[in-house]
């Protein structure tokens, strides 16, 4: 994961890909310098995950030109996302060389003028096209012809770039279909030395050397497997020699390497970076061949454990085999395979899960656990275009889970357990605070999804703003705490005699507990209120909705051709223990 | 060594090695343009661990040229 390969690699690679692909994705990608070879490393590392990708890379220098111009080729081609980077050289020109050879107050001029020349490409691209604008900010420079006195100077060389930097930030923050890529710190991870090959800017103009190309593509990669929806939502442990050093069961509690001296301190670095991920709403589970008893205790009363059992959405310690044990943390915690990392130090244990479950994301680990924390760093598939309170407290709410499942068992019969829950459904309407969730759930959602139809944010803004559209949302609450928004959907007013359910979803976190008839038994409610005689709504199946492939029929829909229709004559049933509040 | 080389040309222009000779340049071998330039000096120049001057790179034609300064190199090429 972190050994990158060439851009030669890229190149070659390119010519013999196979054509297996799930998803696509229109990529453009326009620069104030030459990017050759961008185009086909986005290419091979998009069908690494099975995305076909088609690209377009604008004309050299040419990116004013491309976004003014309505009729420009960028803007024929319909990109999902746009990246446009640029460079501190090109934005300055000559002042590169000679910043001071203006004044302080044109330098402020300067940078002010470059900040809104760059907030006006914004704002007519995001006008114009649809697609995500990924813009990146810029390198600040290390040379100074002041030497040691820079960081001295009035508005200096680095200030001017660190100052346009922040401007971007702030203006961009506020933004929804637009994001700023750190190049700037690209450039810091990998070092400006590198990154800059006097003899390739020379010769062709290339800012960034040829083999960063890959490294940059695969930073860019994220907002890709944002923008799809593919980032991954739980990583599976394994124990002995990933969370801490040796083998319990034979080098004992006291014996394993977990603690503030090296090696043992790896371990603890490793833990804190997985405890950083879990607090942004990463899962963690564990699939372990230990004794339990054994595991437990170092879990529970370890010192030098980072990871608490109440970190851990799942666990899995037993001698079944690992590809088991995954399949049964996946049933466990509701969502498919393809949403799991598995991190094992056995290289045996990971080709078998490779093998069996190729949709599991198996991270090649190094042997060295110093290392283990930087594989995380490097990967991009948790990337998310937005973070919302849910994911923030998603750890809390599986440990809830958890008390759920153990009333669940303790309870004789599923009526019983669902009277005890106390379960409380709040709709609530599509605005700034419940949008991001909205269009989250809706790039997410495979199981309960009536159409899987995927939006994205900007389509949500708009549909909350058509009068011929009902968006809503609920948020489910129980006895045990809150589950946040978990339910979506989406009501297109046909006539005025008819309604169609355009998208009805439910998170995998509140399934089983008739929420979905509560909330459409709301919808009922609402269509009758507006005089409507019938609502239609469609079943379109995938590899992974059958969980709702009975729900229209068991709610009184009627086969319609394609369709399915209810009419509301008819009564309604909603289920008596569940409580509904409209905000 | 020859072999290497010609390995290396002809992977990165996309060709069977038999198309290239002494003589092979930009004029007649039609994948060879400005960016498969930059990509076979980085290639030669990770694969026989050296760097070329500014002036080597601009000097250079054709695929004798290249022996030439790999020579200059100390790189010796055999056959």
């Amino acid at each position: 994961m972190s050994v990158e390969e060439k851009l030669s690699y890229y190149l070659t690679k390119n010519k013999t890909l196979e054509n297996d692909f799930e998803k696509s994705i229109r990529i453009s990608i326009l620069s104030s310098f030459t990017l050759n070879g961008i185009e086909e490393t986005f290419k091979v590392k998009c069908a690494e995950k099975k995305i076909k990708c088609i690209t377009y890379l604008g004309s050299y220098n040419q990116y004013n030109q491309e976004i003014l111009n309505t009729e420009s080729k960028l803007y024929q081609f319909n990109p999902d996302v746009t990246f446009l980077i640029l460079d501190t050289r090109s934005l300055l020109g000559d002042l590169w060389y000679f910043p001071y050879s203006i004044d302080v107050k044109q330098r402020k001029d300067f940078i002010e003028k470059k900040f809104e020349e760059i907030k006006n490409l914004i704002k007519i691209f995001t006008k114009k096209s649809k697609s995500k604008l990924v813009i990146s900010n810029f390198n600040i420079p290390t040379k100074s012809n002041y030497g040691i006195f820079e960081t001295k100077s009035d508005f200096g060389l680095q200030k001017m770039i660190s100052k346009l930097n922040e401007n971007l930030q702030d203006f961009i923050a506020d933004l929804d279909s637009t994001y700023l890529f750190d190049l700037n710190g690209f450039v810091t991870r990998y070092g400006e030395n590198n990154i800059f090959d006097s003899k390739q800017f020379l010769f062709g103009d290339i800012k960034i050397a040829l083999d960063f190309i890959p490294h940059l593509v695969h930073d860019l990669m994220g907002y890709v497997i944002a923008t799809l929806g593919l980032s991954k939502r739980c990583i599976v442990l394994d124990l002995d020699n990933t969370l801490w050093g040796g083998v319990v069961g034979e080098d004992g509690f006291d014996g394993i390497k977990l603690g503030s001296t090296p090696s043992g301190n790896a371990f603890v670095e490793f833990q804190k970076h997985l405890l950083g991920l879990h607090s942004r709403g990463i899962l963690i589970a564990i699939n372990s061949k230990n004794n339990l008893d054994d595991a437990l205790e170092v879990i529970e009363k370890h010192p030098n454990m980072i990871l608490k059992k109440k970190h851990f959405a799942c666990m899995r310690i037993n001698w079944n085999d690992k590809v088991s044990n995954m399949k049964e943390i996946s049933a466990d915690l509701n969502f498919g395979l393809e949403n799991f990392v598995f991190i094992d130090d056995d290289p045996i244990n990971r080709e078998f899960m490779k093998s069996r479950l190729p949709q599991v994301l198996t991270v090649e680990l190094p042997k060295d656990p110093s290392k283990y924390a930087k594989v995380l760093e490097e990967m991009n598939d948790f990337n998310v275009l937005k973070i919302t309170d849910e994911d923030t407290k998603r750890g809390l709410m599986y440990s809830q889970q958890k008390e759920r499942k153990e009333l669940e068992k303790s309870s004789s019969n599923l009526q019983d357990f669902l009277k005890n829950m106390e379960l409380k459904v709040i709709i609530k309407k599509a605005d700034s605070f419940t949008i991001p969730r909205i269009s989250q759930l809706i790039l997410k959602t495979n199981q309960f999804n009536l159409t899987t139809k995927r939006y994205q944010l900007e389509d949500i803004q708009r549909f909350s703003q058509d009068d011929n559209m009902i968006i809503g949302c609920a948020q489910v609450e129980d006895k045990f705490g809150d589950n946040g928004i978990t339910g979506v959907f989406i009501v297109q007013k046909n006539s005025t005699k008819e309604w169609v359910l355009d998208t009805f979803l439910l998170s995998c976190r509140v399934m089983g507990r008739e929420v979905e008839k509560s909330l459409l038994g709301y919808i009922v409610k609402k269509a009758k209120e507006h005089g409507i005689e019938k609502i239609k709504a469609k079943f379109i199946p995938t590899q992974k909705n059958k969980p709702v492939e009975d729900f229209l029929p068991q709610c009184g829909f009627k086969k319609d051709n394609d369709d399915w229709t209810i009419s509301l004559n008819e009564t309604f049933h909603i289920p008596d223990f569940i409580k509904i509040e409209e905000e | 060594m020859s072999k290497k080389l010609y390995d290396i040309i002809a992977r990165v222009m996309d060709i069977p090695i038999s198309e290239i000779n002494d003589n092979s340049s930009p004029e007649t071998i039609s994948s060879w343009d400005s960016f498969n330039s930059y990509i076979l000096l980085d290639e030669l120049e990770a694969e026989f661990k050296t760097e070329f001057t500014i002036d080597e790179v601009t000097e250079t034609k054709n695929v004798s040229d290249i022996k030439k300064y790999l020579k200059v190199h100390g790189i010796i090429l055999d056959d």
